[in-house]
């Protein structure tokens, strides 16, 4: 009976994030998502709040600033105040670090994806080769652009600032995995959004390939077409299993680094499928399809791309000397 | 018994027993590897492991079929048996135990179980590959019992098996038309003839029936029903066999991990490795489905196409970190490569290939129709 009830109430949360996340987007969904009571909901269930919003948001082509909910939770027993008015500050694609800290002024270059009003900014640091976590007071200091590119409509900020003052907040071994702590949750994160999106591409693709009929049969028939909706499909399973597995294994570090690299590979696999398929009308700006494509593969280069992932894959496995099992039957 | 209990246990054992474990670095010969794995197979029958996740009707000690699968990973993650041959009772044991009657089932079962006896596969065909349900091989009623006439190709170790699972017509054309029998291979009017094979194994045969005499208790399951079995065999391929089959490949890139020790060759383990754990994530799922009492339905295509491509990767990974070992090499381990690397070719065609498994996706589980 207890079993039914949870159940039932996992069900009702699910429905009503993907409600939310459907109807609202930006500044509008991250107050829907405050009233809801999503942070308190991240802090009591982190895998059910996680799995169903950033799915939902993916589906949706939406974002709110839950992803901040996510990276700042393992930062909350770090810093002294409330978390509600910070924001973590990502590295620059391609980059580890945001910036260096010396003599209690920064130089940083990074991204902030899920804006909200920020009273401070917490930014994880290159230091006497390790990490340290610094906090930002004045934010106004910074400079900051809000980046178009491929993906307007994420409405994520570039900051970049020299000499700013900083205050280090974390340093040494715990800021070393306090970072580890915010890159897993991040990256387990933005693969349910990279998922729900590519999920999203690969159900415009097969309507289309069921609707659209040409030589007087619908191209779904064709073994061309189905071929590459599947190989689209296979690849955002196996992403999703192993997505899944990123909570139970006994490497979280690994596991979240695989699953995010997955979804980035599915990311690539069904962007290149599911437009083919989809021809011509999905290359138009008023069909659908480009802004998951756009928001599939933007998400895929943040803390780390598909592309970048393998080799620290590799790097972590060489350092171990083994070949982990993670998960056990 | 519990899935970790019976783990520790196997483990504990394995520890135990040391040496004698261990196969003799052989010339990958399936003489020297049936030998061994029979060993194998003999000492952990009778220390019990053997016969759990087997129903008791047959001579298992019951529980979930999940202690199967973790008994083929502690096996072959340590390489004290090859994946292949290990796979053997995984595959026709499911659906004899299922549908052979049951004085044939006791007859039999307990020795497959111990060692004593390999079965083989009579499914494929010259002309019926990809196109089971076109084969031509027939049985016609015959004396109370059945006579077998036709040609099998791909049946692994019919050269030393001493039963065979063959799917014969007795009806119409097409898949409703086929029984299924379990034949003595020391039948007369059965020739097994070995087929040497790019990855120098020579593990597959084609094999003949010509006029073959089948008795009636023999047949598995009812007249013209071989086509649900058949269909349950192929989704038991993806069952404890598929699991043991990824420790197996993560045993090899282990070994290719110690090989190999500059920054430069990170990527492509990383890549590798990231394909295999695919897999095996896809993998856990079906195994906690089957141990749910479930058979593994479409979904287990991706099973499939996964391990395929991870198998394929993990071996073209060898080749490419390893330059010339593979082509040129001459030590045990160079050949144990080269073998294993041409054996990953086939990792796409046999069992259903990608294309055939591909398009049991778009069907099934994306819901496009074949035709218009």
């Amino acid at each position: 009976m207890g079993d039914l009830i949870e159940a039932t109430e996992r069900h009702l949360v699910s429905v009503t994030l993907r409600r939310l996340a459907e109807e609202f987007d930006g500044e509008p969904l991250s107050i829907a998502l405050g009233d809801f009571g999503f942070g308190e909901l991240l802090a009591a269930e982190p895998r059910e709040a996680v799995s169903s919003l950033f799915d939902a948001m993916g589906r949706a082509g939406s974002m709110s600033g839950a992803l901040q909910d996510v990276l700042l939770s393992p930062l909350g027993e770090v810093v002294a105040e409330a978390t509600a008015g910070l924001s973590v500050v990502l590295p620059a694609i391609g980059a580890q670090h945001v910036g260096t800290c010396e003599r209690g002024t920064a130089n940083l270059r990074g991204l902030v994806i899920g804006a909200r009003p920020s009273t401070a900014l917490l930014a994880p640091v290159a230091r006497d080769g390790g990490t340290a976590w610094v906090r930002i007071a004045e934010p106004g200091l910074l400079s900051t652009r809000l980046v178009a590119g491929l993906d307007p409509a994420l409405a994520m900020t570039e900051i970049t600032a020299t000499g700013v003052p900083a205050t280090i907040v974390l340093s040494g071994s715990s800021a070393v995995s306090v970072w580890d702590a915010v890159t897993t949750a991040g990256r387990r994160a933005l693969a349910y959004q990279i998922l729900g999106a590519v999920g999203a591409m690969i159900d415009l693709a097969v309507t289309h390939a069921r609707d659209r009929v040409q030589f007087g049969r619908p191209i779904g028939t064709f073994q061309g077409v189905r071929n590459r909706l599947a190989d689209a499909y296979v690849a955002r399973q196996v992403a999703a299993a192993a997505l899944q597995l990123a909570w139970d294994a006994d490497d979280e570090y690994l596991a979240a680094m695989l699953a995010k690299s997955l979804a980035g590979r599915a990311a690539r696999i069904a962007a290149t499928h599911c437009q083919q398929v989809l021809a011509g009308i999905g290359f138009t700006a008023e069909h659908p399809f480009h802004r998951f494509l756009a928001r599939a593969l933007l998400l895929d280069t943040v803390l780390g791309s598909a592309a970048e992932l393998p080799a620290a894959i590799g790097a972590h496995l060489a350092s171990a000397g083994t070949i982990p099992r993670l998960v056990e039957l | 018994m519990e899935v970790a209990e019976f783990r520790d246990g196997v483990r504990a054992w394995i520890d135990e027993r040391g040496e004698e474990l261990v196969p003799a670095s052989g010339d990958g010969s399936v003489d020297v590897q049936l030998t061994h794995q029979r060993h194998v197979q003999r000492l952990l029958f009778d220390a019990g492991w053997m016969r759990w996740g087997w129903s008791e009707r047959i001579g298992g000690f019951g529980g979930s079929p999940m202690l199967r699968a973790v008994l083929g990973e502690e096996l072959t993650s340590r390489a004290l048996v090859h994946t292949t041959s290990w796979s053997m009772h995984e595959v026709l044991g499911p659906a004899v135990a299922e549908f052979a009657r049951p004085d044939v089932v006791q007859e039999f079962f307990p020795a497959l179980l111990r060692g004593d006896e390999f079965w083989c596969q009579g499914f494929s065909e010259p002309d019926a590959g990809s196109d089971l349900g076109s084969l031509r091989t027939t049985a016609r009623p015959h004396r109370g019992g059945w006579v077998i006439n036709g040609e099998k190709l791909w049946t692994s170790w019919a050269h030393h098996a001493t039963r065979c699972v063959v799917l014969a017509r007795t009806g119409g054309p097409g898949s409703r038309g086929i029984s299924a029998f379990l034949v003595d291979m020391d039948a007369p009017g059965v020739t097994a003839s070995p087929l040497q094979t790019m990855a120098d194994v020579d593990e597959f045969c084609s094999t003949s029936f010509v006029d073959v005499e089948v008795p009636a208790d023999r047949l598995l399951g009812e007249v013209d029903g071989g086509w649900r079995i058949a269909q349950h065999i192929l989704s038991c391929e993806r069952g404890p066999i598929f699991w043991q089959r990824g420790a197996w490949l993560g045993h090899h890139l282990g070994l290719l991990l110690d090989a190999v020790d500059d920054a430069k060759s990170e990527a492509a383990l990383g890549e590798a490795f990231q394909l295999l754990w695919a897999f095996r994530a896809t993998s856990k799922a079906t195994q906690d489905r089957i141990a749910h009492g479930e058979l593994p339905g479409p979904e287990a295509s991706v099973d499939k196409i996964m391990i395929a491509a991870a198998d394929q990767a993990i071996f073209d990974a060898a080749r490419a970190l390893l330059p010339g070992t593979l082509e040129t090499g001459d030590t045990p381990r160079a050949r144990a490569w080269r073998r294993e690397w041409a054996y990953s070719r086939a990792a796409t065609i046999y069992g259903g290939t990608s294309e055939i498994q591909k398009d049991i996706v778009a069907s099934r589980l994306l819901g496009l129709a074949r035709s218009a």
